[in-house]
């Protein structure tokens, strides 16, 4: 599904130059649940950024499900990463003017979805991440755990391909950050292939696969039994 | 969608309370002023344009004088209007207004005295828009005894009868019949006059049944052919669809007058379009529009203030804001979708904004109408006022929405997430330069409010050369004018009369003038022209006007070749020892035995003019009494009581001097008031935007002021820290605001012929004031941010 090869990213200040991902190259296959782990400043926050598309890389190749993607323009990479991707924060990133529906919802919205439909679909997805009782809630009124249900639920609303977590059990507590794993190992059990960045062994055991990465470079690749 | 962009945007609104309320309040303030403003000045602008025929109506001037006696006369000789209609071929039609002043208007038991009458051409129907709706419209006035009223008149002395055929009486014993009604005038027609009665009755009375003379040796045929009085406003209607040749066509009026009375020559004449008649003079200089253009350009401040407001705010919360946009855009929203958002936002917020102005001018319209002296209404038929409205409001939310919108669209959403809204900077700078605009113009206003207020303070208190205070006028009837010294008498017996005079004009708005005049040594080239005062012996005594020179009239009946001329006459015909030397005005040839100190007889807009006093005491019809403050009343039923003695059956018509004389200044009085509320609200518009920007910028720098705090700053420091920022701008605004207030209003001094000095004083007042109220406003916020505690901001800071 991802393959990129020899991806570079630099960031600049007046002074400074610093290498981000260096000649980075890797691969995920459909279906995959892969960890990301490293120390601070290795990179995994600006690889994930690029697989996402939200950023794009200074130099190397980006193959997403067999299109070559790493000149693609702003509009172009959103309009392939709203019907493909969906995103997990640590912070969980919810919009506080809108209710937990409605927060799922938005997705829907964006890439068109009939109302009839989006009601349809938002209720399932509730109803499989165990809120529905709290669907006219705002953020604020929720505990962490249950915000961060929400965000996946939004995240995999859409029906992607590919979901990207960027540390999703950072701000929960042991209990709650569990629930999450098993949220992601569930919707990847059913056909979502899942990236996730984290710092907790813990959590990566849950993946099939952990790439270690240091200064923009791969250094590992354990594979999980 | 858009339902979801309103729900979202209305939680946004409520969940911002305290900035929406902000936002609202500015921008309702904002819309009122600025439309009621705007409304004001498209009524300025719309008068006499609902004449069909008004781009091809013109009316005629008369330019005399020369030098500082040049004067235009609006009212010219009647027999030009003939002449022209005969044989100047563009000329499809001519009306010749005569006013006359108020007179009683009696009908049965019905007695009111009305103003607006005038003798008038049938044509009047006809060039202008006021058809009959009652009445022959072919034939308004069958005779000479026909009189056409307008509606409200109709309903005022008839009631619900037919008014065609009704006998009225004018004055002592004049009998009218009604033979034609017109509708009320528009509130924005230049014409008011509410009785019409033929010129033709005119031309009865004063040249058949009158053998109307000025040398009592040849009498005037008619009014056609009286080429010496001047009495009539005339309007030409020429043909459609010829290209007007203005001064071709001055130049043959120009030549029939000459042709037909050679001594005036040369008399130049002037045209001007009906539709330039309220806003200019007729030579062409501003006669109001430089009212109206600064109204204009203020009302569109006011609302560039409050867009300012809305752009300011909007854009500075709009970094709070950053992490919605950025997950909007994650979870696929387009630039085009958030744009489309953003503006539904503010349009909603608008939409409340203008439900709330529109409230608030239905409420304050009767104030402003009588505040303005206009006659606006806000009913749904009235087109072009809706017109108005809705073009402000559109560019108001157009220029309010589309920046935020394009800001807050095209963040990045990476760095929003991460907090780093590089956006920020430039933006910031840019809302630095609208606070400075805000305040500019702000400065600039409280400039022209203090100038106003200082020149019309001015005007309060200018010496004007002779005692308005306490003095009571009424006009004598004919039955009165022989028993002058017996109504004197009478009128003296009361302790509160302190004087008794009359006068043949009134002393304060002015009466004739004549350039039929000569003396030993008067210029070849000279066309001087003096301003009459008919008056009895002690008129200038009464007044309390300065002999300068020579002496006043005794009463003696050689003063009836005595001239008393004011300096600037005697500057004016080069006189070194005036007093002795010889003057002719019209037929009366005398000398001039006295010279007075120059009065201001004008508003103080013009210049004082050459004037000569006549002792002509039957041909002084108006009484002049002075009283004291407490005496008034008394003095008043004294009149009343004379009054009665003559007319039994007229109502009793006075006036104070100082009265008349507030009526000159009603214009600028009521600039000067509208400046005040102008310049009250676009500061605190100003200050309400400052307020909010003020609380966002400490709400900002929680965490640095906790984190100085921490560090050993007092609260003074971090109240300097703060107040700084916005100090700055303010004193830039300052340094703009300056000059151009100053450009401005010595742009509108200038309207006036004796004006006070701009002096640096009123920068220092409206620079300090603004800076005063800045401060009070900054402080507020500043002094809550640094008194906080230093643990929980560092906490919330985060």
């Amino acid at each position: 599904m991802i393959k990129i090869t020899n991806l570079e990213k630099f960031y600049r200040t007046e002074e400074v130059e610093t290498i981000a991902l260096n000649k980075l190259s890797m691969e995920v296959n459909t279906g995959e649940f892969v960890a990301i782990m490293g120390p601070s400043g290795c990179g995994k926050s600006t690889l994930l950024n690029i697989l996402g598309m939200l950023d794009d890389p200074d130099a190397g190749s980006y193959v997403f499900n067999g299109v070559e993607i790493a000149h693609f323009n702003e509009r172009k990479r959103a309009d392939l990463r709203k019907h493909n991707i969906g995103f997990v924060f640590q912070s969980f990133n919810l919009i506080d003017e809108l209710t937990v529906f409605e927060n799922v919802e938005l997705p829907l919205i964006y890439t068109g979805v009939s109302s009839a439909d989006r009601v349809k679909r938002v209720e399932e997805v509730l109803d499989k991440m165990q809120i529905m009782h709290r669907r006219n809630h705002y953020p604020q009124q929720l505990s962490g755990g249950q915000q961060q249900r929400v965000a996946i639920a939004r995240a995999v609303v859409n029906k992607p391909k590919l979901i990207l977590a960027d540390e999703p059990t950072g701000n929960l507590d042991s209990s709650n950050g569990n629930d999450v794993m098993e949220l992601l190992t569930d919707l990847n059990e059913q056909g979502t292939t899942i990236i996730m960045v984290t710092h907790s062994e813990h959590d990566a055991r849950y993946s099939h696969r952990i790439i270690r990465l240091l200064d923009g470079q791969t250094v590992m690749e354990n594979i999980m039994v | 969608m858009i339902r979801n962009y309103l729900k979202t945007a209305w939680r946004n609104i409520l969940g911002n309370k305290f900035y929406a309320s902000i936002n609202v309040a500015g921008l309702t303030v904002g819309l009122v002023v600025g439309m009621f403003m705007l409304l004001w000045v498209q009524d300025e602008l719309s008068y006499d344009k609902f004449n069909s025929k008004a781009d091809n109506i013109y009316k005629i001037d008369i330019v005399g004088g020369t030098g500082i006696s040049k004067q235009i006369f609006n009212n010219i000789i009647a027999p030009v209007a003939t002449f022209a209609k005969n044989e100047v071929p563009q000329v499809q039609d001519a009306v010749r207004i005569m006013p006359v002043g108020n007179a009683p208007f009696r009908y049965k038991d019905k007695v009111f005295y009305e103003d607006n009458f005038a003798f008038a051409d049938p044509s009047y129907f006809t060039v202008f828009d006021f058809n009959l709706i009652k009445g022959d419209k072919r034939n308004p006035f069958p005779d000479n005894n026909s009189v056409v009223i307008t509606e409200e008149m109709a309903a005022k002395y008839f009631g619900t009868e037919d008014p065609i055929g009704k006998v009225v009486t004018l004055g002592q014993d004049e009998q009218l019949k009604v033979t034609g009604v017109i509708p009320n005038y528009p509130e924005n027609s230049s014409f008011k006059y509410r009785i019409l009665m033929p010129l033709s009755r005119f031309n009865d009375l004063a040249y058949i049944k009158n053998k109307k003379t000025y040398d009592n040796k040849t009498f005037i045929s008619s009014i056609d052919a009286d080429w010496s009085m001047f009495g009539f406003q005339t309007y030409l209607l020429l043909k459609p669809g010829t290209k007007v040749d203005v001064t071709a066509l001055e130049k043959k009026l120009q030549a029939i007058h000459e042709r037909n009375k050679p001594e005036d020559a040369p008399v130049p004449y002037l045209t001007q379009p009906l539709l330039k008649m309220h806003l200019y003079q007729a030579d062409g200089t501003d006669g109001g529009f430089s009212t109206v253009r600064t109204f204009g350009i203020v009302a569109l401040m006011i609302l560039v203030i409050a867009c300012i407001n809305y752009v300011n705010l909007s854009t500075a919360r709009s970094m709070l804001r950053a992490k919605e946009v950025s997950m909007r855009k994650i979870i696929g929203a387009g630039k085009l979708q958030l744009f489309i958002q953003f503006m539904a936002e503010t349009t909603l917020l608008f939409a409340i904004a203008a439900i709330f102005a529109f409230a608030l001018m239905f409420v304050l319209l009767p104030y402003y109408n009588q505040f303005s002296g206009k006659e606006l209404s806000l009913g749904l038929s009235n087109y072009n006022i809706w017109a108005c409205i809705g073009l402000t409001l559109l560019g108001t939310l157009t220029a309010s929405s589309i920046y935020p919108s394009l800001l807050l669209s095209s963040f990045e959403p990476l760095k929003a997430l991460k907090g780093r809204v590089t956006i920020g900077i430039g933006n910031a700078a840019f809302r630095r330069v609208l606070v400075v605009l805000q305040f500019s113009v702000s400065i600039v206003l409280i400039i022209g409010t203090l100038i106003i207020g200082g020149q019309l303070k001015y005007i309060r208190e200018k010496n004007l050369g002779y005692d308005k205070e306490n003095v009571l006028s009424f006009s004598m009837r004919n039955g009165m004018i022989p028993h002058y010294d017996v109504i004197k008498n009478e009128l003296q017996k009361n302790p509160a009369v302190l004087g008794v005079t009359r006068a043949g004009r009134d002393i304060i708005t002015g009466g004739s003038s004549t350039g039929d005049n000569d003396w030993d040594g008067k210029p070849a080239n000279s066309n001087m022209w003096f301003n009459q005062v008919y008056a009895d012996k002690d008129l200038i005594g009464f007044f309390k006007m300065n002999i300068k020179e020579g002496a006043g009239f005794t009463g003696a009946v050689a003063d009836s070749s005595h001239f008393i001329i004011n300096e600037t006459a005697v500057k004016e015909m080069g006189l070194t020892n005036p007093i002795g030397k010889r003057l002719r005005v019209q037929t009366v040839n005398g000398t001039i035995i006295g010279v007075v100190k120059d009065f201001h007889f004008t508003t103080i807009h013009h210049k004082i003019e050459p004037a000569v006093f006549q002792y002509k005491p039957n041909d002084c019809w108006k009484v002049y009494i002075k009283t004291t403050g407490a005496g008034a009343q008394s003095a008043i039923a004294s009149a009343l009581a004379v009054w009665k003695q003559y007319n039994n059956d007229v109502p009793f018509n006075y006036t104070f001097l100082d009265d008349s004389f507030k009526k000159l200044y009603t214009d600028d009085q009521r600039t000067g008031s509208l400046f005040n509320i102008f310049s009250a609200i676009a500061i605190v518009i100003s200050c309400l935007g400052l307020f909010g920007l003020a609380t966002y910028s400490a709400q900002v720098k929680t965490r640095e002021i906790g984190i100085r705090k921490v560090l050993g700053a007092s609260v003074s420091r971090i109240i300097g820290l703060l107040a700084t920022e916005f100090m700055v701008l303010i004193v830039i605004a300052i340094v703009i605001a300056v000059p151009v207030g100053w450009y401005a209003m010595n742009a509108w001094l200038q309207d006036f012929a004796y004006k006070v000095n701009i002096t640096w004083v009123v920068f220092v007042l409206a620079g300090g004031g603004a800076t005063l109220i800045a401060l009070a406003t900054i402080s507020i916020q500043s002094v809550k941010a640094a008194i906080a505690n230093p643990v929980k901001s560092l906490k919330n800071g985060e």
